[in-house]
């Protein structure tokens, strides 16, 4: 995964709001549900297929105060990990 | 530590009675016979609109009984609803009305958890003996079919009188002859029809002990191939820890003491075949609002009766007579509550079928050798 990629979630992908900001993604299709807190769901609702992911990690820092110097890095590991799932794809992934 | 006070916005898990039909009339099922259930079913339409909303509460799964689900001639239609709204889903069935065609539209759906056959016995015999004629080889052609189409089959054992001899057996045919990963059992409990013809399945307090025996020791022939949420196998094991806790004069149990079972209403609710939203299927007399007609998320975070379920946990043992100088209470979590109801009209209560004390008082003992 790299800065300038754009993914987009899938649309198979459920968001499932339980608590505060805090949320499971759900893949119907596998069964999977991955917990995430409340930047993972900043993150979510950032991957529209237009944004790069710099853009995205860039976004992620204005919101959240707290946000480490390592957003950057820590928003392609997430994002890379949620492809390796099959919840968000590639452009050219159809 | 864990807020016990917090409730999701919506269940994850919904469990559905899709239909007050069944062609069988076992006798130990806890779903007939409840003077508080009308038994009537909903349209299609109805049922499809409200997959709707649960696809808008991100409900992650859905559990189909009845009932038997297989009964109704829409139910591909209804699947389709589950699947476009992004859930998935498990059925409970009998087994006998399961065809290659439903099988193959099931596993085409890539979102079917399991279906559950009730298989409760090794032959005609003992399974039929509550069942009716014909069930056990309906069954097991129902289990092969869904095993066919590479369908998760899997299969609930409910013990009662006419097959607590049977269990060895009736082990070996399913993890040994049908393949099947595992199964999970149960015994027939003081609810729906069961209650009617209570004397004829119910197991005595020594066919209770042969079931923990016999299934003790499969556990041990098969391990991690025999499940138990309730039933001889869950009593035995939960028995043995509270035994051998008490006898060390061990810490109270982190959910001992209080009315803590089962928990289920922090993240599932149920709904009646006549579209009743209930906290549980095993409790269809507290109606908590209507589908189609009452908002889940509403219903879910502010009907009284489930909050009043969920706040069930702080209610000490202690404050039981039927409780009073029980050694146990620091283990004990009161089991549950549907049983507490249905044998002593009163929900919040412990549930005297699960009561070690009880038992022991009937001649009960834990006779079951510790060969770990």
């Amino acid at each position: 995964m790299k800065p300038t990629d754009k993914p987009t979630i899938s649309p198979d992908v459920v968001l499932r709001e339980e608590f505060d900001d805090w949320a499971v993604l759900f893949h119907p299709l596998t069964g999977e549900a991955v917990g995430v807190g409340p930047v993972g769901v900043t993150i979510w609702k950032l991957l529209d297929g237009q944004l790069t992911l710099a853009e995205v990690a860039a976004q992620v820092q204005a919101r959240c105060e707290d946000a480490p110097p390592t957003v950057l890095e820590d928003t392609l590991a997430f994002v890379e990990d949620l492809h390796r799932r099959l919840f968000v794809r590639m452009k050219d992934e159809g | 530590m864990k807020d016990e006070t917090r409730v999701m916005r919506t269940p994850r898990t919904v469990d559905i009675d899709l239909t007050a039909r069944c062609n069988l009339r076992c006798r130990y099922c806890y779903f007939f016979d409840n003077p508080a259930v009308p038994y009537q079913d909903l349209p299609t339409d109805e049922w499809l609109q409200f997959f709707d909303e649960l696809g808008r509460c991100a409900v992650m799964d859905v559990c189909l009984a009845g009932g038997e689900p297989f009964t109704r001639p829409d139910l591909p239609a209804l699947l389709e609803g589950i699947v476009r709204n992004r859930m998935r889903f498990a059925i409970l069935s009998n087994g006998t009305l399961i065809t290659d065609e439903i099988a193959a539209l099931i596993a085409a759906t890539g979102q079917c958890n399991y279906v559950q056959v009730s298989i409760d016995g090794s032959s005609p015999a003992t399974h039929d003996a509550c069942r009716g004629p014909g069930a056990f080889e309906r069954a097991v052609r129902g289990l092969r079919t869904l095993q066919r189409h590479g369908i998760h089959a899997a299969v609930r054992v409910t013990i009662h009188r006419h097959n607590v001899g049977d269990l060895e057996a009736t082990a070996r045919l399913l993890l040994e002859e049908l393949g099947v990963r595992a199964f999970g059992t149960n015994a027939a409990g003081y609810l729906g029809s069961c209650r009617v013809h209570a004397d004829e399945v119910m197991l005595t307090t020594e066919e209770r002990m042969v079931a923990m025996e016999t299934l003790s020791r499969l556990d041990q022939q098969y391990p991690g191939r025999i499940q138990a949420a309730a039933g001889p196998l869950a009593d035995v094991r939960m028995w043995r820890r509270m035994e051998e806790a008490r006898a060390a004069g061990a810490p109270p149990f982190p959910n001992g003491g209080r009315l803590t079972a089962c928990g289920c209403h922090r993240t599932k609710m149920a709904v009646r075949a006549d579209g009743a939203i209930i906290p549980c299927n095993m409790l269809p007399h507290i109606v908590l609002g209507h589908i189609n007609r009452d908002s889940l998320a509403e219903v879910w975070q502010h009907a009284p009766a489930l909050n009043e379920l969920r706040m069930r946990h702080t209610i000490p043992l202690t404050d039981f007579e039927f409780c009073a100088g029980c050694d146990y209470i620091p283990y004990c979590t009161g089991n549950c509550p549907a049983l507490a109801y249905t044998l002593t009209g009163q929900v919040n209560h412990p549930s005297p079928d699960a009561c070690l004390r009880r038992f022991q008082a009937e001649g009960g003992t834990l006779r079951v050798k510790d060969e770990g």
